[in-house]
Parts: C-alpha cells; sequence; structure tokens
C-alpha cells in the first residue's frame, strides 16, 4: 500500500508537468489548429537558458522569473518568424516546419552546450514531505504547476486581453471586426505557450538531468494527455496530464514495468486517436465537404 | 463638401473571379442608406471590401480619409462597425462577453459600462441571458446581440449585412425599429445590405440598387420604391 | 517513358555499376548505404508523397526490417538473401496492420500517432523480456557476406551490386504500381479525398495497401542496411532515424521517384561533411535545408531538376525552330 502511494503521488507530480506541457499544446492547438511537435524543445532550450543563469550565478527564483520572460519572448518570435509563412500551408509544410524547429533547436542547444548531461538544481530542499510518499521536490513541481494553471485560467477569464486571446482563437474573422490584431494574438499564444513549457522543463530537469534530449519523452506524455483530454480542452488537458502521470508511475511500477513506460504513451496516444478521437472531454469536427 | 462615406470606382475579386466592377456610391452623415440587389450581386463584397477583407483597387474615403488597403482591425478604429452576414457571434463566449468585446478597441472603460447597460435597455433579452454561452441564443437573440456589439463600439457609421436573414417578420420589425431609433438618437449613419428590398426602403433613407458588382440605380427610398424595374425585381408586383 | 530518359537511365545504371572499381572501398561501402537509403525513402515517399498520409515513424519499420534480418542470420543461421523476403514479408504485414486504425486518422492526427510509434520504439527494442531475441541494449553483430561463386571481387563490392540489384527491383515494382490504377487511386486519395471515395475508389483498402508497401520498402531497406553495417541495436532507430528519412523526401522531392536517389545522398552524404565541424552540426544542417525547403523549394531537388530539364529542352527547341 506504501508502495502504491508512493508511486501515485509520483506520478501526481510528474503529471502535473505532463499537465503543464499538455495545456501548452492545447494553447496553441486551439488558436491555430496545429500541433506544436517542437513544444518540447523549446521547453529544453528555455531550461538550458536557465541554466545558464544559474551557473552564472544568478540565484533560483530570479532565475526562474528570468526564464520564464525568455521563453516568452522565444515563443513569440519563433510564431512570427518562422510559423506565420506557413499557417495557411498545406498539414505537410507546417508539420516539416515544426520538425525543423524540433531538430534546429535541438542542435543549438547541444552545439552551445554539449551533449554532456548536466544536473539542474531544484528550489525545494531535499528532505522528503508527507512523511516518505513524496520528496519535496515533487511536492513543489505539483505547488508550481497548480499555480501558474491558475495564473493562466484568472488571465483568460478575468482580463480583456485574455478575452481577446480567446476569441482571436475560437474565431479570427470575428475577432478582426471588434478591431484585435489577430496576428498578435497568436504570437501572445505562443508565447504563453512557450513560457508554460519553460515552467514545465524547470520542474522536470531536476529529475531527468539535463540534455538535450531529456523532453522527447516527456512530449510523448504531454501528447497522451492532451488527446485523452480532448486537444481543444484545456481543463482536459490538465486532467489528462495527472491521469497520465500517475498510470505511466503505477503501471511502471506494478505491471509492464519501468522500461516500456513509454510504451504506455503509445497506446494511450493510438488508442484514443482510433477509438475516441476527440478525448474525454472535447469537441467532434465534422469535415465540410 | 465630400460626402460622409464616399466609394468610387471599386474592384474587389476573389481569386480570380471579379466581384465588383467599379462600383460607386456615397452616403451622408446621419442617415440610413439600402443596398439592395439580388443573391450574388456583389452587396456583402462591397460591406467586406470597406472593411479590408478582401482584395480591392479603387478609393474608398471616410470623413475626409481614404480607408482601402487599409487593414480590417484599423478599419474599425475609425468607428466603422460592421455586423457581418451569418451575425459572427463567439459562440462559445457568453453574452456579456461578447458585448464587451464590441468595445475593445476603446480607452472609456466608463463610458462602456453606460453603453452596456444603454443596449441591455433596448434588447432586454440580452439582458436576462448576459451569462449564457451566445451559441444556445436563438436567431433572433443573436442577430441582436451582433448589433448589440457593433453599437457597443460607439461608431459612427455601422454596416449591416443582411440583418433580416433568418428572421420572423415580426422580430425583422422589432430590430428595424431600434435601428431607427438609435440612427435618430445617437446619430449613428448606417449602410444596409438586404435582400428583403420591402423592409429596407422602410427603413433607409436612401437607397442602391446592385446588379452583377455595379450600381443600377440610385435615389431616395421614396423613389426607388416607386420605381416599376424594382418593384418587378424586387418587390414582387 | 521517352527514349531519351531511357537513355539517360542506361547511363547512370552504367556509371553505378563501374562505381566500386573507381572508388574505395569505403567509398563503396558509403554509396551502398546511400542505395539502402533510398530504397527506404521511396517507401516513405509511397506513403507520404503520393498518398499524403505522413509518417513520422517509418524508422519503426526500418527497425523492423533490420531486426529481422539479424535475428534470421543471427539465431536461425539464414543466409543473408534469405533474410530479404522474410523481412519484406513481415514489414508488409506490420505496415498493413498499422495502416488500419491509422485510416480514421487525417494529417496532424496521424503525424502525431507515427511520431509516438517512432519515439517509443527504441524503449520496445530494449525491453528486458524480449532481449534472447533482440540482444538487449547492446544489439546482435552479424557476420558480411562474402561473394558468391568465387567471383573476384571483395565483399564491400559484392554487396555493393547486391543491393543495387534489389534497388533497381524495388524502384522497377514502384514505378510499376504508381503507373497503374492503384497508383492512381493513391493520388487521388490524396488530393481529394472525399471526391476519391465518392467516385468508387476503396480508400480504406488503398491507404492500408499502401502503409504496408511502404512499410515493406522501408524494411526491406532496414535489412538491408544491418547487412551492410552488420550491427543492430536499439538506440540507431530512435526517433531521428525518422527525422533523417522525412528530411531526404523534402529534400530529394516529394511524389517523386528520382527524389529517393537525391534525398539518399544528401542523407548520407551531408553528415559525414557536417561531422567535421561539430556534433550538432548535420542536425543543424538537416532542419535549415527542411525550413529552406519548404519555404524556397517544396518540390524538392527533383522538382528543380524537372523546371531545369524543361527549361532547357524548351530552349532547345526554340533554337531548332529558329534555324
Amino acid at each position: 500500500m506504501d508502495a502504491f502511494l508512493h508511486q501515485v503521488l509520483a506520478g501526481l507530480a510528474t503529471g502535473g508537468i505532463y499537465a503543464s506541457l499538455a495545456l501548452a499544446l492545447v494553447m496553441i492547438y486551439q488558436a491555430t489548429h496545429l500541433v506544436n511537435f517542437a513544444q518540447g524543445e523549446m521547453a529544453m532550450f528555455a531550461t538550458y537558458f536557465a541554466w545558464s543563469l544559474i551557473n552564472a550565478g544568478v540565484p533560483y527564483w530570479p532565475a526562474f522569473l528570468l526564464t520564464v520572460v525568455f521563453a516568452f519572448v522565444l515563443g513569440v518570435v519563433i510564431e512570427r518568424v518562422i510559423i506565420r509563412p506557413v499557417e495557411n500551408s498545406p498539414v505537410l509544410a507546417v508539420v516539416v516546419v515544426f520538425i525543423a524547429l524540433l531538430v534546429i533547436l535541438n542542435s543549438v542547444a547541444g552545439w552551445i552546450y554539449s551533449y554532456t548531461i548536466k544536473s539542474f538544481p531544484s528550489p525545494f530542499p531535499a528532505e522528503p514531505i508527507f512523511g516518505k510518499y513524496m520528496s519535496a521536490h515533487e511536492g513543489g513541481a505539483i505547488g508550481v504547476t497548480l499555480v501558474v494553471l491558475l495564473l493562466l485560467y484568472a488571465f483568460f477569464r478575468f482580463t480583456p486581453l485574455g478575452l481577446a486571446l480567446r476569441a482571436a482563437a475560437q474565431n479570427p474573422e470575428s475577432a478582426r471586426l471588434v478591431g484585435i490584431r489577430v496576428g498578435w494574438m497568436l504570437a501572445l499564444g505562443w508565447g504563453l505557450a512557450a513560457a508554460v513549457g519553460g515552467v514545465a522543463g524547470m520542474m522536470v530537469a531536476p529529475i531527468v538531468y539535463l540534455d538535450p534530449n531529456m523532453m522527447g519523452g516527456v512530449l510523448l506524455y504531454a501528447f497522451a494527455a492532451a488527446l485523452v483530454g480532448g486537444i481543444d480542452n484545456p481543463a482536459g488537458a490538465v486532467f489528462g496530464g495527472f491521469l497520465v502521470g500517475v498510470l505511466e508511475n503505477v503501471l511502471g511500477a506494478f505491471v509492464i514495468g519501468n522500461e516500456l513506460k513509454l510504451a504506455v504513451a503509445l497506446v494511450l496516444i493510438i488508442g484514443v486517436l482510433v477509438v475516441k478521437p476527440s478525448g474525454f472531454f472535447g469537441k467532434v469536427f465534422v469535415t465540410r465537404v | 463638401m465630400a460626402a460622409f462615406l464616399e466609394v468610387s470606382n471599386l474592384h474587389a475579386a476573389y481569386g480570380p473571379t471579379r466581384v465588383l466592377h467599379g462600383i460607386g456610391f456615397a452616403m451622408e452623415e446621419g442617415t440610413i442608406t439600402a443596398l439592395l440587389g439580388a443573391n450574388g450581386a456583389g452587396k456583402t463584397t462591397t460591406l467586406r471590401a470597406l472593411c479590408g477583407m478582401v482584395k480591392t483597387q479603387g478609393q474608398v474615403s471616410f470623413a475626409g480619409e481614404r480607408l482601402d488597403g487599409k487593414a480590417t482591425e484599423d478599419v474599425v478604429r475609425k468607428g466603422i462597425a460592421h455586423v457581418p452576414d451569418g451575425r459572427g457571434t463567439f459562440v462559445n463566449l457568453s453574452t456579456e462577453e461578447n458585448l464587451r468585446l464590441g468595445a475593445y478597441t476603446r480607452k472609456d472603460s466608463d463610458a462602456v459600462e453606460v453603453d452596456l447597460e444603454r443596449v441591455y435597455g433596448y434588447f432586454p433579452r440580452l439582458k436576462e441571458r448576459r451569462e449564457q454561452q451566445a451559441g444556445t441564443l436563438s436567431g433572433g437573440e443573436q442577430q441582436m446581440l451582433a448589433v448589440s456589439r457593433a453599437l457597443m463600439l460607439r461608431p459612427r457609421l455601422m454596416l449591416l449585412d443582411e440583418p433580416s436573414f433568418g428572421l420572423a417578420p415580426l422580430i425583422v420589425w422589432e430590430l428595424f425599429e431600434i435601428l431607427r431609433a438609435v440612427n435618430e438618437k445617437e446619430k449613428v449613419s448606417m449602410l444596409v445590405v438586404e435582400q428583403n428590398a420591402a423592409m429596407a426602403l422602410e427603413l433607409a433613407d436612401h437607397a442602391y440598387v446592385i446588379e452583377t458588382g455595379r450600381v443600377v440605380l440610385s435615389g431616395t427610398a421614396d423613389e426607388i420604391r416607386k420605381n416599376d424595374a424594382v418593384r418587378r425585381s424586387y418587390l414582387g408586383y | 517513358m521517352s527514349r531519351r530518359q531511357l537513355t539517360m537511365l542506361a547511363i547512370v545504371l552504367l556509371a553505378a555499376c563501374a562505381l566500386p572499381f573507381l572508388v574505395s572501398d569505403y567509398r563503396t561501402f558509403q554509396f551502398t548505404l546511400a542505395l539502402v537509403y533510398a530504397i527506404a525513402l521511396l517507401g516513405l515517399n509511397l506513403l507520404t508523397g503520393y498518398n499524403g498520409q505522413i509518417s513520422l515513424g517509418h524508422g519503426a519499420f526500418y527497425a523492423i526490417g533490420a531486426y529481422c534480418a539479424a535475428i534470421l542470420m543471427d539465431q536461425y543461421g539464414l543466409p543473408y538473401w534469405a533474410t530479404l523476403p522474410i523481412a519484406a514479408v513481415v514489414c508488409l504485414v506490420a505496415g498493413f496492420l498499422f495502416g488500419l486504425p491509422a485510416l480514421r486518422l487525417e494529417g496532424l492526427y496521424l503525424a502525431l500517432a507515427t511520431f509516438a510509434l517512432g519515439v517509443s520504439l527504441p524503449a520496445l527494442l530494449k525491453y528486458h523480456h524480449l532481449e534472447k531475441w533482440t540482444g538487449g541494449v547492446q544489439g546482435i553483430v552479424i557476420n558480411k557476406p562474402e561473394a558468391p561463386f568465387g567471383l573476384p571481387i571483395n565483399a564491400d563490392q559484392w554487396l555493393y551490386f547486391f543491393t543495387l540489384a534489389v534497388a533497381v527491383l524495388m524502384f522497377v515494382l514502384a514505378w510499376n504500381l504508381l503507373r497503374g490504377r492503384i497508383g492512381r487511386a493513391m493520388v487521388a486519395i490524396r488530393d481529394q479525398h472525399i471526391a476519391a471515395e465518392a467516385m468508387g475508389v476503396n480508400t480504406a483498402m488503398v491507404k492500408s495497401l499502401a502503409f504496408g508497401v511502404s512499410a515493406m520498402y522501408t524494411g526491406v531497406a532496414g535489412a538491408l542496411g544491418a547487412i551492410a553495417i552488420q550491427y543492430v541495436a536499439p538506440d540507431s532507430f530512435n526517433f531521428f532515424l525518422s527525422i533523417v528519412f522525412l528530411v531526404g523526401i523534402v529534400v530529394g522531392g516529394l511524389a517523386s521517384i528520382s527524389g529517393a536517389i537525391y534525398g539518399a545522398l544528401f542523407i548520407q552524404f551531408v553528415p559525414n561533411i557536417a561531422d567535421e565541424i561539430s556534433r550538432a552540426a548535420p542536425w543543424a544542417i538537416f532542419g535549415i535545408f527542411l525550413l529552406g525547403f519548404v519555404y524556397l523549394m517544396p518540390m524538392g531537388v527533383a522538382g528543380a531538376v524537372r523546371m531545369a530539364v524543361a527549361r532547357l529542352s524548351r530552349m532547345a527547341q526554340n533554337r531548332q525552330h529558329s534555324t
């Protein structure tokens, strides 16, 4: 029972990270109907930036905040420069551009920081909390995730800019008719998604260690989470994230062994896509002939 | 004196298909002008051209400024509110959120609150449904919402694209009454595109008839209504 | 095919046959790998270029073919040439089976599903319960085949000719397939899915078949690759292999048979040169080329060649007419 509880709590911690990344994916999907395959690498790149700051002597939380800003700017720039030219291109062109972005970010990180694995600090103390069920970092990660999610929710729900972003994502033409600059809203959405991804990266790095390929598996889980919750449903993505985190840990520890944990994501992704593509909470789309 | 809204020699095309062939007309401030014509004549395209939603050649000037070539978001900031065909409702947002979006470009937040109450005064049904998801409103209510959203801009000119479409005659009559009131009390000029010529001519001061992307007839609403050709083609008697 | 095209083809084949005798053994080996990639890229192109189904996980089929060959040679003592048809059948079935649920997925969703396949495959290959078959993390080592019948060529050269023969066979088969009814159906589905269905094309069958054939090609390539490199291990078949294939067809030219060759030469030789600069350089170059080709040359090298040839022949015709 002890072990099970430990796995569930650890699963919630990583689940929070998946939830953040899944939320970033859903935000971009809602606005553009595009799946950002490069989300993981953007988060990784931001995390390396944080590492540089910390390495240069900047204390953790200021570095954290600076990195969030850096990730935001990175997201805006990527949307305006790289994504905008292909926004209306056929699907294959868009997918190729995303993959190119993934590859470029990965190789630039490898070039600047080399491929040797680095450790990344956690701002939380080393002692376990809640008895021995959860490390402080895991608890802290859940806390940070919840704070980020709450801030985002408040932004979208209660601020005029958040309202404008939602409007631009749902109905760009009508949004223009009320004077919203839809192009910049998209860039803003990308910036926010990138910032959320950066937070996820900084929370996961102490666990999986910092290396250019660290987000590959995490991204897969985030995709699974986003699909389970409904690719166009932010709340669903969050729920999906926690669910996938717990499933991954519990199945990995007790059923299929740690090596096949990634296969859980694969099965979930294909299963959801085939059986219920709109996820548990999403809407069904009908194609126009 | 230059007209309030002046369109001259406007051409517009969707890809290779030319829709407007040098259309030209003018409007005075404070008036209601109707654009009549059959399906496909180019009425909707004219409104879209005014808002920069379609590529154009030719001249559009509004209160002395050139509008042609400007992006939609900038046209809106000049005080032009477009109620598109299909209403353009943000279906997943609440009624009140839709209304507040109408005032997105305004900086005078106190006046916005006043306008919100005034709009609820015109359309009490919207106030009842203020927290409701806009997509669940009836057709008539969504049209009221669309018009109200445009009013929230405190526009100088309102463009209305087929406001009577799909609505019961009684609702249309109600709506047009309110439009007439808004025009008289708040001096909002209106350019109304309609297939329902009879009702449009009741509402408007002036009218233009468009066929295949050109103006073929113009005059006061009275003159147009009495015109034989119009009676036969558009009024059915 | 026109007389001129046949002549060009004959010249290219002749040059290809002469190659091993003109360059070093290591170069020959590199060209063998380029041929292997060409077959793999042809497979991916059949699916993505001609049939419009995006796959970000074709590395998985390459891996299945490779492991087939390795296991059959290592554990069952099969001769290398016998592993090819078996790998082909296994991958045909695997691809077809994957294609069935994929039928309902379009564009981005299919990309996502194949992305998941590509990312998770190495983990599956390392699974310790399968270790006695797959050799786990260490992989399997196999022997290099020698030239048969005591021919006066060395192993590298023999392998090159063997691969060349298989490549020619597979290219001819593909060319035949694309010219026929199924090929036209594939393209119709890519361009106007709903219209094709309305016109009576059995889209489900054609799409699944396309997946199966595409996987078969890439699987055969994988088997050849394993034989050439004499080694398979899970980490050689990670997600980046699938990306390499994507780079190959984008650069080479989508929906083009010759594109597979241009792309294969690109992905085989660019890393060799770029590796000198730094470990990260090949990938940076791949990424930049991907972007460049999408923005500037979406028809790939094959498309550019086609345009150049068309322009040259127009110029020649003009000169003929004016004299």
